[in-house]
């Protein structure tokens, strides 16, 4: 079949077809140099009634998935009017966050709740992505005063708060105490990483593990538990949004890390997650997150220990970061929804509640009067963890604000731990890194 | 097969008044049934190809913070710091490699295991399921289970090599082990397609040519380079263009194996980096994936233009 399609009306369609593919490709951000994204104010709740379904966005952390349904269920029988949705939004706080960030930007389908880490909910702030929370709490009388101080005040910023505890966790030192036993060493963490210097050939002469000791993932968390490291050497990746990794100590104590692997062959870096390759015992040491606990207690086919974080040879104590989600509430949904997100939110963080979700996890009770009574008699070990706050530092700017630093440090680590970098040189390549992340995509967003 | 034709100037008798040919009835009504037929596929493909695609273009134009509701116009800037960063040479550098390779493999593989299973044995049958296989599973799937595999601590390569008293390569850590790790998974996994393309073209190869090249007194292996290659050309020149655009786009198994792309990081997963990873820069973003489509076009319009000519079609 053939026919002849005048030059008016070809001109007509090709017309009409670039209108539409021009209206159809409408929409993105607003680029008329607008005011920005609105920082929604403390808006007054009063007279709000709470909507009467929400959906509450997790990675499950800790392995939470089921203590996190019987949660919901829990706050259903409690609260008949709302229905908890329980979604699962990735495995991994990246996960959650990537979809959050893309739903913010289709402005359709944010949940109510959303678990957010310690390095997204800055970003969210920035972007007005959530509320603050204030007006919230003040309405449905939530303790503040109650949430252990350094894990609510992680999330203030310019006198407000973004959001409130969760799954917050620090790094532990785990160790293997039937390989301590055998190579000699007293039944405790180290006091400095000198001292565990001294331990691991040991440990190694013993020959009961691949290695003395495991390094986290690069390609995980490495920026949050070598915080740690800094700390003890007395520096950190930046101090307030100066950023000082390239300083004599930060260089000394990458070097110390770096020698552990290269001169010391006692240690090396876990490919996947340092916990399990602790619990399947290819280490007889590693540092991890308290919201491994539980899992390494169900896997360990032997006596686990735990203990401070070690300190270095400029600071014994202060070198714990904190670390872990809370929970906020997206800007863009109603007012309705928000209420009965805060009321889930308040309910979770109840004492009995916040003890329950210790104790599936191993992450902290974010509560000081939750009664761990029961919990400490099943899982002692969390007594450590919990001690271990009162001595817990918040985490530098740097590795928490700067969009991305945590991937520009894991991969920095990855070059002196597994290729044998040169520190000096691939610490300074950091600094330019994160400046320039700090300059183009943080500073010129920070309110005065 | 219908066919567009637009009205150019007739020739007309010399003196005549120049005359529009007619907009008959006929052809109105086959316009309008050619709009009928076509319409609901140009609009799906205006709304979900291109719009995405033109949408895309624009956001490489701006400074745009992933979550954010505003952006700022930057004109060519995500551009211009493209290419004049360390991210060019190091990512097109990693797409380059990972291309070749993983093409390369493919196919020089694929066509092996395919003259293998071209034999008339027992069992080709099962060899061929079990080697086409491996392109239908999921890739997240594959990847899972190879990065059991490569696992240096626990996996079975390791077990292996601890048991010939070696020791496993740091793969996920050490960027070049991470390319090299992925490139074998992709060509395990994608090999079984080139190799049941390429032993169609084997099984439609002319018998009475081969047979008489046989005749003549030419071995297998000459008439394999001088008769079969020849004759698969259009074979290897189909495989080439579309494996060269999947490698290009391959994303699953990257994602998986290596999530922070040390080493990994090709033009589809920078992009993916820079937007959803943890940098928030979609406008940056949108600037790499645009840079990737061009290479694309590239890609195929230079084999559809230069490569066909040396394709022999029987």
């Amino acid at each position: 079949m053939s026919f002849p399609l005048p030059r008016r009306h070809f001109l007509a369609l090709t017309g009409a077809g670039a209108g539409s593919l021009a209206l159809a490709a409408c929409g993105g951000p607003d680029t008329s140099g607008g005011a920005g994204a609105t920082k929604t104010a403390d808006a007054d709740f009063s007279g709000v009634k709470p909507a009467a379904s929400i959906d509450f966005w997790t990675n499950h952390p800790g392995k939470s998935q089921d203590v996190e349904k019987q949660l919901v269920e829990k706050f259903q029988a409690a609260n008949p009017g709302i229905t908890v949705n329980l979604v699962t939004a990735g495995s991994s706080y990246e996960d959650i966050a990537q979809k959050f960030q893309t739903a913010q930007a289709a402005k359709s389908g944010l949940p109510a709740v959303v678990v957010l880490s310690d390095v997204w909910w800055f970003r969210y702030y920035i972007n007005g992505n959530i509320i603050p929370v204030d007006a919230l709490i003040k309405q449905l009388g939530v303790q503040v005063s109650d949430y252990r101080d350094s894990l609510v005040k992680d999330y203030q910023y310019g006198g407000k708060q973004w959001a409130m505890p969760y799954a917050r966790s620090t790094p532990l030192f785990y160790y293997n105490k039937d390989h301590f036993k055998a190579a000699g060493l007293p039944d405790r963490a180290p006091k400095t990483w000198d001292e565990f210097g001294e331990w691991a050939p040991k440990l190694m002469a013993a020959g009961l593990a691949q290695r003395a000791f495991q390094y986290g993932p690069m390609a995980g968390y490495a920026g949050w538990t070598m915080q740690n490291n800094l700390w003890g050497w007395g520096t950190g990746w930046s101090k307030d949004w100066d950023i000082t990794c390239d300083s004599d100590d930060a260089v000394a104590a990458m070097q110390w890390i770096q020698d552990t692997v290269y001169k010391g062959k006692w240690a090396g870096v876990s490919s996947k997650d340092q916990a399990d390759d602790f619990a399947a015992g290819i280490a007889s040491a590693t540092l991890a997150s308290t919201g491994s606990l539980v899992g390494v207690l169900k896997n360990a086919k032997f006596n686990v220990g735990v203990g401070f974080l070690p300190g270095g040879p400029k600071a014994t104590t202060n070198v714990c970061p904190t670390g872990g989600a809370g929970l906020g509430i997206p800007s863009g949904i109603s007012k309705e929804q928000q209420l009965a997100a805060a009321t889930f939110i308040k309910f979770v963080g109840e004492p009995e509640n916040a003890a329950l979700f210790s104790a599936a996890t191993g992450y902290m009770p974010v509560r000081k009067s939750a009664d761990m009574t029961a919990v400490l008699a099943k899982t002692p070990q969390i007594q450590t963890a919990i001690d271990q706050l009162a001595v817990t530092r918040v985490q530098d700017n740097a590795r928490a604000f700067l969009p991305g630093a945590d991937q520009e440090m894991g991969k920095t680590a990855a070059k002196i731990l597994t290729q044998q970098g040169d520190v000096k040189s691939e610490m300074s390549a950091l600094k330019k890194t994160l400046q320039g992340i700090y300059e183009k995509d943080v500073k010129p967003k920070l309110t005065a | 097969m219908s066919k567009l034709e637009l009205d150019r100037p007739v020739a007309v008798a010399e003196g005549a008044p120049p005359r529009r040919p007619r907009w008959s009835a006929r052809s109105r009504r086959d316009f309008f049934i050619f709009l009928a037929m076509a319409l609901p596929n140009l609009i799906l493909i205006a709304v979900f190809t291109y719009r995405p695609l033109f949408a895309n273009m624009q956001y490489s134009t701006l400074d745009w913070t992933l979550g954010s509701t505003t952006a700022r116009v930057v004109g060519l800037d995500n551009y211009v710091t493209f290419f004049t960063s360390d991210d060019a040479p190091r990512v097109l550098g990693t797409t380059a490699v990972f291309t070749v390779f993983t093409v390369g493999l493919s196919m020089v593989l694929g066509l092996l295991v395919a003259l293998a299973l071209n034999s008339k044995v027992r069992g080709t049958t099962f060899a061929r399921a079990a080697v086409f296989a491996p392109y239908v599973l999921s890739g997240v799937g594959v990847g899972l289970v190879w990065m059991f595999i490569f696992d240096p601590g626990y996996g079975v390569l390791a077990w292996m090599l601890r048991g010939l008293g070696g020791k496993s390569p740091e793969w996920f850590n050490d960027p070049q082990l991470a390319l090299t790790m992925v490139t074998i998974v992709y060509v395990w996994k994608n090999l079984g397609y080139c190799a049941v393309v390429y032993l169609a073209g084997l099984q439609s190869l002319p018998n009475d040519v081969m047979e008489a090249a046989a005749l003549d007194g030419a071995g297998a292996v000459r008439r394999f380079w001088n008769m079969a290659l020849p004759l698969l050309s259009p074979t290897t020149f189909f495989l080439l263009i579309t494996t060269i655009l999947s490698s290009l786009q391959a994303f699953d198994l990257i994602r998986i194996m290596t999530p922070l792309g040390n080493g990994t990081s090709t033009l589809i997963y920078e992009a993916y980096l820079q937007a959803f990873g943890a940098y928030n820069r979609a406008g940056y973003s949108a600037s790499i994936s645009v840079i990737l489509f061009a290479i694309l076009l590239i890609v195929t319009v230079v084999q559809v233009r230069f490569v066909e000519k040396k394709v022999h079609y029987a």
